[in-house]
């Protein structure tokens, strides 16, 4: 592993940062304290400086830190820490300059193996990332092109662009590919960087076990000296005030220290129900980008691009079939692929048609159409079913004839689409939350109770979802 | 041991020494001073096994002898016992009857064994210095020692005896002061040392205004005698920096200063500069030197100096409180400020052998 640079490139590359520390300090100053420094050492963590004697040190660290350390990050692209070899005779270092070579490159071995032992054990647990979640696997389309560029731009240059990088996105849309992605580019660039990668719940139960176990410094250690930080889910972080606390200072001590945080969520960091606000407003400083429903053009290419994995052959019209009827999620998609896959496979080779997918991916299909019921259509179905004018569902009048269809309206409503209370209570003529949460209980006891209305509730349901 | 001694006397001894004495409970005897008794003197020691001080005040000695006491705690009975002659009367377990007039304590001691005793000096190198050139050079240096431990050699003060002159030099990174005195000794005592801060601080107190001190350096350790008052401390190991190369070459601009009216100026604006962007700002017109200092949501302050000024209009920004210290420890009239340019440390000079380096701060 090439962990140290070769020591014929360090010239060069202290040249470039000489350079660029000379358009910062005055002539003076740089003749003065730049000129006898040499790069004896360059790994991804520190870089080596040789001064003369502690002077240089004691007045670089003092005064030109910052300016140094800046002119590191832009020729190294990625912040260093900056060490100093002296020595403290210069007279014999110059006279020595034509043999020190090998003591410093055998110096130089030694570091590196032991960076090497501490890398390999390291890298099982720095990863966790499924290998086959890169970049080049993610199908791009005008709905996630914007999330996968930030992701692309923060895996180039971690904490440069976007920090934190915030990734929202509805169930099986990408985001854990994406993370992985990131993580597994860092890893593969930069040989060495620490990155972990998380979901909240991992984060919450380490946290719980470090406190029982009184081992938080461990815990903070392992969190807080990660150079990239991927935490997948963290809408699970609702709720849990400790754990909240804890990531708060997390997020700030890599934060400040210049690492790359990315987040994932299944929705914006504001609406995550009882997040604090310190961490919400955190979450929004860097950039937020959306997963969104890819478009169907998109779903075909996913599905080709799946197909080609598996190595399976389809014909044309079951990509359209699959892309058209399942909508809403990528990982159902696959889902359905997989299935249509293994059924090739066992009918030796042969691509199902479409009245064989059909019956192939009923229920798969039946899901999917339960997302797409609109509570117009419920309310259409209700009324038509009780033989009552629409306009009686969002009517204030409330005769034991219209007000029970009504709630079973709202019943069906609740259950069948993903509307909130208040909006379903919207649609019902500006009734609030609770009108609902009354309907919906009223309806389910009576479910229980009374096989009228069980009989009529399930067959509107079949309807409405077929 | 039994003796009397008047209050003022005691008292003044126990001043001298009790600074040293540690606050750290891990050695009890080290909070205690020992007392000794004998030929009309009486000898306290207190030490802190890093720096130790000594003194002796007349004394009636009635029984000689010798025992140690909490220090702290005999300062506060003596200096509020009337003035009058004090009676102290230690049996042989270490216990002190002190008595003085009407008043009466006892206290618990601690036998002279324990006492850790004074490194004794060999074959050190001696040298003579005026006491008050001494003091009056730690005055101009040693508010520049770096109190940051993991530098340690930079927590004292640089003592250079080299080709007749001491030169003794304090720095923390960002500044740096330096002063050159006379003193004569033979060339095969060149030397260098650094004096650890807490010594310093001790000899300051110790110095007089006439006559010499004796100054004896030996292999890691170093003592001062002045009169009856001795004062030993170790030394910090470790090279001293090259400080020469912190030391700017020929000054572009020299602007001569009214050292109290540019240090009052400066400490008025500084009031507006924040504890984030810490600096003053000065800015050089032709005969005029404008100060000024702002923080955002806060506020901002200026005002400006007539000096005699022909250079180029530039400015240049300090840290207002390493700019002023050299101005408080000071004593001339005039100071001289040389500056480069914007980004170059400007240094302080004044007629006599004194400089002091500044480090500016970016004008953002």
């Amino acid at each position: 592993m090439d962990k140290t640079l070769p020591t014929e490139d360090l010239p060069e590359i202290w040249a470039e940062i000489a350079s660029a520390m000379r358009t910062e300090v005055s002539p003076y100053t740089f003749d003065r304290w730049f000129k006898e420094i040499e790069l004896v050492e360059l790994t991804p963590q520190h870089l080596t400086l040789r001064a003369p004697n502690n002077i240089y040190q004691f007045w670089i660290e003092s005064n030109y830190i910052h300016l140094l350390q800046s002119a590191i990050l832009l020729v190294l692209r990625s912040p260093r820490t900056v060490k100093f070899a002296l020595c403290e005779k210069p007279h014999e270092a110059r006279s020595a300059a034509v043999h020190p070579e090998p003591i410093e490159k055998e110096k130089a071995e030694e570091k590196q193996e032991k960076e090497t032992e501490t890398e390999s054990a390291g890298a099982t647990t720095t990863l966790g990332m499924n290998s086959r979640n890169t970049f080049e696997a993610f199908v791009v389309g005008p709905t996630n092109q914007f999330a996968q560029a930030a992701c692309k731009a923060v895996a180039d240059a971690p904490a440069k662009t976007y920090n934190p990088l915030f990734i929202y996105g509805g169930v099986g849309l990408g985001k854990t590919h994406l993370m992985h992605a990131i993580g597994q580019h860092i890893n593969g660039k930069k040989k060495g960087s620490k990155i972990v990668y998380i979901t909240s719940e991992t984060f919450t139960n380490e946290f719980i076990d470090a406190i029982q176990n009184n081992t938080l410094i461990k815990f903070r250690k392992k969190y807080r000296q990660a150079d990239v930080l991927l935490i997948d889910d963290i809408q699970f972080l609702a709720d849990k005030g400790r754990t909240q606390e804890e990531f708060f200072h997390t997020f700030n001590a890599l934060f400040d220290g210049r690492k790359q945080i990315v987040l994932s969520s299944d929705r914006p960091p504001s609406e995550i129900a009882s997040l604090e606000t310190r961490l919400v407003s955190r979450f929004e400083w860097g950039l937020t980008a959306e997963l969104q429903v890819p478009d169907t053009e998109t779903r075909v290419a996913i599905l080709r691009k799946k197909a080609e994995g598996m190595s399976i052959k389809l014909l044309p019209e079951v990509f359209q079939f699959l892309a058209e009827r399942i909508r809403t999620n990528v990982r159902r998609l696959e889902g359905a692929l997989t299935r249509v896959a293994s059924y090739a496979s066992l009918n030796e080779g042969r691509s199902p048609n479409v009245e064989k997918l059909e019956q192939l991916l009923k229920d798969i299909l039946h899901e999917e159409a339960r997302r797409s019921i609109t509570i117009d259509q419920i309310q259409r179905r209700v009324a038509e079913h009780y033989d009552v004018r629409l306009a009686d569902m969002t009517s204030k009048r409330r005769p034991q004839n219209i007000a029970f269809p009504r709630q079973i309206a709202m019943y069906l409503a609740r259950e069948l689409t993903k509307t909130s209370l208040s909006e379903i209570g919207n649609a019902f003529g500006g009734r609030d939350h609770g009108t609902v949460l009354h309907a919906h209980r009223l309806v389910k006891e009576k479910i229980l109770k009374d096989d009228k209305t069980r009989h009529a509730v399930s067959l509107l349901d079949s309807q409405l979802s077929r | 041991m039994k003796f009397s001694v008047s209050k003022e006397k005691l008292l003044a001894g126990l001043q001298t020494v009790q600074n040293v004495v540690s606050t750290r409970t891990t050695l009890p005897i080290l909070s205690n001073v020992l007392l000794q008794a004998e030929n009309g003197q009486l000898r306290l020691t207190t030490t802190d096994l890093d720096v130790g001080v000594s003194g002796s005040v007349d004394a009636l000695i009635e029984r000689p002898g010798s025992t140690t006491l909490p220090a702290r705690r005999l300062a506060t009975i003596v200096r509020e016992l009337p003035a009058a002659e004090i009676q102290i009367d230690v049996d042989s377990k270490n216990v002190a009857a002190i008595r003085c007039g009407q008043s009466f304590f006892k206290i618990l001691g601690l036998p002279e064994e324990e006492f850790p005793p004074l490194p004794k000096f060999e074959d050190a190198k001696t040298f003579a210095i005026s006491q008050q050139a001494l003091r009056d050079a730690l005055k101009k240096t040693s508010y520049a020692i770096s109190t940051d431990e993991t530098r340690y050699v930079l927590n004292g003060i640089l003592f250079s005896f080299k080709e007749n002159k001491l030169t003794l030099v304090a720095t923390d990174g960002r500044r740096l002061a330096l002063v050159d005195l006379e003193v004569e000794f033979p060339r095969s005592q060149e030397v260098e040392l650094i004096v650890p801060s807490k010594c310093v601080t001790e000899l300051s107190r110790i110095l007089g205004d006439a006559g010499d001190i004796k100054m004896s350096v030996g292999e890691n350790q170093v003592a001062f005698q002045a009169g009856e008052t001795l004062l030993i401390s170790k030394l910090i190991e470790g090279n001293y920096p090259n400080y020469r190369q912190v030391i700017p070459g020929e000054a572009k601009e020299r602007v001569a200063l009214e050292r109290e009216q540019f240090l009052n100026a400066v400490h008025r604006v500084s009031l507006l500069s924040s504890d984030k962007s810490n600096s003053v700002k000065l800015v050089f017109t032709k005969n005029n030197i404008e100060i000024a200092a702002n923080t955002p949501d806060v506020g901002e302050a200026k005002e400006t100096l007539p000096v005699a000024y022909k250079g180029r209009e530039f400015s240049i920004a300090f840290n207002p409180e390493f700019l002023m210290a050299p101005l408080r420890a000071l004593s001339n009239d005039e100071v001289y400020l040389d500056l480069i340019d914007e980004m170059s440390p400007g240094v302080i000079k004044i007629q006599s052998p004194f400089l002091y380096v500044l480090m500016p701060m970016r004008i953002s």
